[in-house]
């Protein structure tokens, strides 16, 4: 349906004594045409973004075998839970699981502390050196991972044994993660579209600058660190380089590096393959579809924070 | 008299310049020091894990060595060999081929399925979960979705080439091919998420410019090029300066799908830095590639915030 | 309870100097108000004794103590801002009682002195409220519950009537004074608005581009503005200024402007400094308030005019009459026969007139007398 003002243009430098009916008529023909062939696009697109998660349930539920017949068969005739069960019982999937549910869930908690004390201090506090120093965090936004991942590798593996990081240990995977620039400035920014007058007003009550921050700035930043969240756990849940990199022992690996060693050992075991791709991704998708309004914040905020 | 000096004298000051400076000095840095407080526990993982490394990256491209044993100094060594190494040269220039294939047939498609969802209202929502799907997959998975895609036997791509009567293609031995199944795999991935962008650009165009024009007279195709764009300009601008950033960095699903092959044909830039530190142990070409990806993205980055502030001061001139 | 004394205050931003050595002394108990437009430094005054902001130099002494090195909170002030700033998150309750929790005074207090408040403010109905709730009057009275809950040395007002309706804003005006009258607390009160300054201030300090122009009572002010800047400040419609020449004639002086000629005996002119001020330059500013001309037919004397627009507001009717080679205004009685393009002749009683010298100051020596009716020099054309 166009909308009506949509409709009103075409009719706005229409002559006095024009057919209207018959153009109306006739643009309403033409409109429906495309607007037909727009959903059609639409609706192709949706399958493409689908498609390849569904068509990859039918692998998963067949023998690996039967991937080879001609004609190819699109539904098993058998349902064959065998592969998932292979999944479970020959890889390390439940350890990869907690181990990547570990390692996001430890990054985000930790950089929605440290970004949000940081951003309020940017946002809100005056003392030497603050523009300096935010100039600092910024320029750093770009810096790719793969850009630094030598030395911070070299330092996680040299670390002395008493700070229990190192390589394939948990701390040394999460902490190189937890200093997003990003974050800081998503936090400072949100913070500093709060009232001005609300920090102030405390002050005046006599709260303390962390009394400020923790009675009044966190209660009103709610949304901004439900987006952050989601964002960071979601930027670690993909993460791959890293873990790579950190994790050598199968029983430190994360989803996506387990997941991704299955090529080398499963060569041809595609069944194998696709159920663990499919267990990947059913949890995260219906994680999605209840909380979807804030996935689609979460990954804007990534993008429109200027 | 003296009840006129007094009046007089009420607002005679206590303090000497003097006084007053260190005093109000001592004040300011007390009431600073709390700021301090709250920046700390971010940049203590800042300095260690992200300002530091820059520079220790910088300092190791002069060295060899350094990942399993200690690093020994060898001057410019590093960047003469990969100044000749044609593996490098080869992977930018993938890379490059890779990003610019990939942006702007994303950023087509994007703009497209943006405008057709910001126009037909109705249903859009199913429309925009759908496309956003494939973001919640990491790359290494999306690169063993698509491996069902593009596989030789049992691949969708080539069981539609067999039923339309076509002979099977090996996209994996054919370099060109096997670059572009990686333009399409991050295509697909990253599709909801420029249309949501893109969408939401849309959206923020004013309603009441273009009744303003549609009061003026321009026809729907007029206003689209005369204000709508012109409004999404900046925006544009800024989606493609993040879009080059990030798809310079393309590894995922090159290490899924391809490993950099065949013959090189699909390696990146980060690829060959990642190949080198930690696959071939020749981590002094590593290190120096390292230094050369941050150099590209920090010119990348300065050239497109001189292009927006440029822009803006040329707005603010207007 | 205290009185403040702000004493060469120096505040500046980057270059721009928003409050330029403004010394100012508020009696214990005083209602003092800032006024001037936006961006003359009044906000920074308020802010710099509440402590938001630091002075650059100057001292503020609040009931006998230096107070520019102590943390806003002991200061002991409260302030309501132009917003309310009321927290969004809590209820009216908690508002109120924010100040006392963070002090850690006892529940049984807090609530005892939560309840005064709100019974002072007539909002215990409101207290399990939240903010979003209110109307802009309900809130407003919020924020100053949450002022008084701590019973404060003093309170500071950043234009606390600006976002309330015209309406609201005229019975709030009544409060506030009522509400002052009934606790007696010293309060310095920032705002653009004339009538508000007038009607609830006991001092009004009139302030410009950062420098404090005047101050005294709002009948001071309005009857003897100090220079050109308070003078066309204060009054609606403005006061009219003629360019005119100021001579010495026989002991006493006389203006000379286009079509009027002003004789001013010493009593309204007679500072010794006259007589250098003339033989600097005698280029002078006849001041005159609208209310204080009359309106006569055309060839009786005076001002001869033409009149240009009409503008009634009801009690009033504003006329802008071209005359003395500028436009005038008058303000005059509503039922005047006056039409566009009358001629007329414009009087008025030359003791009414102020003189502006050359740099702006206000060259007369006193106020005029109240209540005297008998012109002290008759006008002459």
């Amino acid at each position: 349906m166009a909308a009506p003002g949509a409709a009103l243009d075409d009719f706005g430098g229409a002559e006095a004594h024009a057919d209207y009916a018959g153009a109306a008529r006739r643009n309403r023909g033409f409109r429906a045409g495309k607007s037909v062939a727009s959903y059609l696009v639409l609706v192709l697109f949706a399958l493409i973004a689908v498609g390849p998660f569904v068509y990859l349930l039918s692998p998963s539920l067949r023998q690996s075998y039967e991937l080879f017949t001609y004609p190819p068969q699109w539904i098993p005739h058998t349902v064959y839970w065998g592969n998932f069960g292979r999944v479970l019982h020959e890889t390390s999937y439940y350890r990869w699981g907690l181990n990547t549910f570990i390692f996001a869930t430890a990054v985000t908690l930790i950089t929605l502390v440290l970004d949000t004390l940081a951003g309020y201090a940017f946002a809100r506090l005056r003392f030497a050196g603050r523009t300096a120093l935010f100039a600092l965090v910024i320029s750093t936004l770009m810096i790719p991972t793969a850009a630094i991942i030598a030395p911070l590798y070299i330092m996680i593996s040299r670390l002395p044994a008493w700070t229990h990081a190192g390589v394939n240990t948990y701390l040394g995977l999460i902490l190189p993660m937890v200093c997003s620039p990003l974050g800081v400035f998503m936090m400072r920014q949100f913070i500093s579209t709060l009232p001005e007058g609300l920090v102030e007003a405390a002050r005046l009550d006599g709260a303390s600058e962390f009394q400020i921050f923790r009675r009044i700035v966190l209660p009103l930043i709610k949304p901004a660190i439900v987006v952050l969240g989601i964002f960071t756990f979601m930027m670690q849940w993909v993460n791959f380089l890293w873990p790579l990199v950190i994790t050598t022992t199968d029983s430190m690996k994360t989803l996506t590096v387990g997941v991704a060693s299955l090529q080398g050992q499963f060569v041809t075991d595609w069944g194998v393959i696709s159920a663990a791709a499919v267990m990947t991704m059913a949890p995260v998708i219906v994680v999605f579809l209840i909380f979807q309004r804030w996935f689609v914040q979460a990954s804007m905020a990534g993008a429109l924070k200027q | 008299m003296s009840a006129e000096e007094t009046e007089a004298a009420w607002n005679r000051l206590t303090l000497s310049p003097d006084q007053f400076r260190r005093a109000s000095s001592r004040y300011r840095r007390r009431r600073g020091s709390a700021a301090y407080l709250f920046i700390l526990p971010y940049f203590i993982p800042f300095l260690a894990f992200l300002v530091v490394p820059v520079f220790w990256s910088i300092w190791l491209s002069f060295n060899k060595g350094g990942i399993l044993d200690s690093p020994h100094f060898v001057g410019l060594q590093n960047w003469r060999e990969i100044a000749g190494d044609t593996e490098l040269t080869g992977s930018i220039k993938n890379t490059a081929i890779y990003a610019v294939e990939a942006i702007l047939l994303v950023f087509t498609l994007a703009l497209l399925l943006a405008l057709l969802l910001n126009r037909y209202r109705k249903g859009s929502n199913v429309f925009k979960l759908a496309l956003y799907v494939p973001l919640l997959a990491p790359a290494v998975l999306v690169g063993l979705i698509w491996q069902f895609v593009t596989n030789y036997d049992f691949g969708l791509f080539n069981l539609i080439l067999t039923s339309l009567g076509f002979g099977r293609v090996n996209i994996f031995g054919n370099g060109t091919l096997a670059l572009l199944t990686i333009v399409f795999a991050e295509v697909w991935r990253g599709l909801g998420f420029w249309t949501l962008y893109f969408l939401a650009s849309l959206q923020s165009v004013p309603e009441e410019l273009l009744d303003a024009a549609r009061v003026d007279g321009a026809k729907g195709v007029q206003r689209f090029r005369r204000v709508t764009i012109p409004m999404l300009r900046p925006m544009l601008l800024f989606a493609a300066v993040i879009a080059i950033i990030a798809n310079f960095q393309v590894f995922d699903t090159v290490y899924v799908l391809t490993q950099g092959g065949p013959y090189q044909s699909t390696s990146t830039l980060v690829w060959f830095i990642w190949k080198r530190l930690f696959q071939f142990q020749q981590t002094g070409q590593g290190y120096a590639a390292a230094v050369l990806l941050l150099g590209i993205i920090l010119v990348l980055t300065a050239i497109s915030f001189w292009l927006l502030g440029s822009r803006r001061r040329h707005e603010r001139a207007a | 309870m205290a009185d403040i004394l702000i004493k060469h205050l120096v505040k500046r931003f980057g270059k721009v100097e928003a409050v330029s050595d403004v010394s100012l002394r508020i009696a214990d108990g005083e209602f003092v108000v800032l006024l001037g437009p936006s961006g003359c430094g009044k906000s920074t005054i308020l802010r710099a004794v509440a402590g938001l902001e630091d002075a650059d130099s100057g001292e503020i002494v609040i009931g006998g103590r230096l107070v520019n090195f102590i943390d806003p909170v002991k200061r002991n002030v409260a302030m309501v801002f132009q917003n309310y700033a009321l927290y969004p998150h809590m209820t009216v309750f908690k508002n109120i009682a924010f100040p006392l929790q963070i002090a850690k005074r006892p529940k049984d207090e807090i609530d005892r002195a939560v309840r005064r408040a709100a019974g002072i403010l007539a909002l215990e109905e409101l207290l399990h409220r939240y903010p979003g709730q209110l109307s802009g009057g309900q809130r407003q009275r919020v924020a100053l519950a949450r002022a008084i809950v701590r019973e404060p040395d003093a309170f500071l007002m950043d234009e606390p009537l600006s976002n309330l309706d015209a309406q609201l804003r005229i019975q709030t005006r009544l409060e506030l004074i009522q509400l002052h009258a009934r606790l007696g607390i010293t309060t310095m009160y920032v705002t653009h608005d004339q009538v508000e300054a007038m009607t609830m201030g006991h001092r009004i300090a009139v302030m410009s581009n950062g420098v404090l122009q005047q101050i005294g009572t709002p009948q001071d002010v309005y009857r003897r503005p100090a220079n050109v800047f308070v003078a066309t400040f204060l009054g609606a419609p403005p006061m009219n200024l003629i360019d005119g020449a100021l001579e010495s004639a026989d002991g006493a002086w006389r203006v000379r402007a286009q079509d009027a000629d002003v004789l001013l005996s010493t009593d309204v002119l007679s500072t010794p400094e006259l007589e250098q001020e003339i033989a600097g330059h005698s280029d002078v500013k006849l001041g005159l308030r609208p209310e204080h001309i009359r309106i006569g037919e055309a060839g009786q004397g005076g001002i001869p005019g033409r009149v240009r627009f009409l503008e009634p507001v009801g009690s009033d009717l504003y006329l802008t009459v071209e005359a003395a080679g500028t436009t005038v205004q008058v303000r005059t009685d509503p039922d005047s026969p006056a039409q566009p393009d009358d001629a007329v002749t414009l009087h008025f009683d030359p003791w009414r007139v102020h003189v502006f010298g050359a740099d702006g100051h206000n060259l007369r020596r006193d106020a005029p007398p109240v209540g005297s009716e008998t012109p002290l020099v008759q006008a002459a054309s």
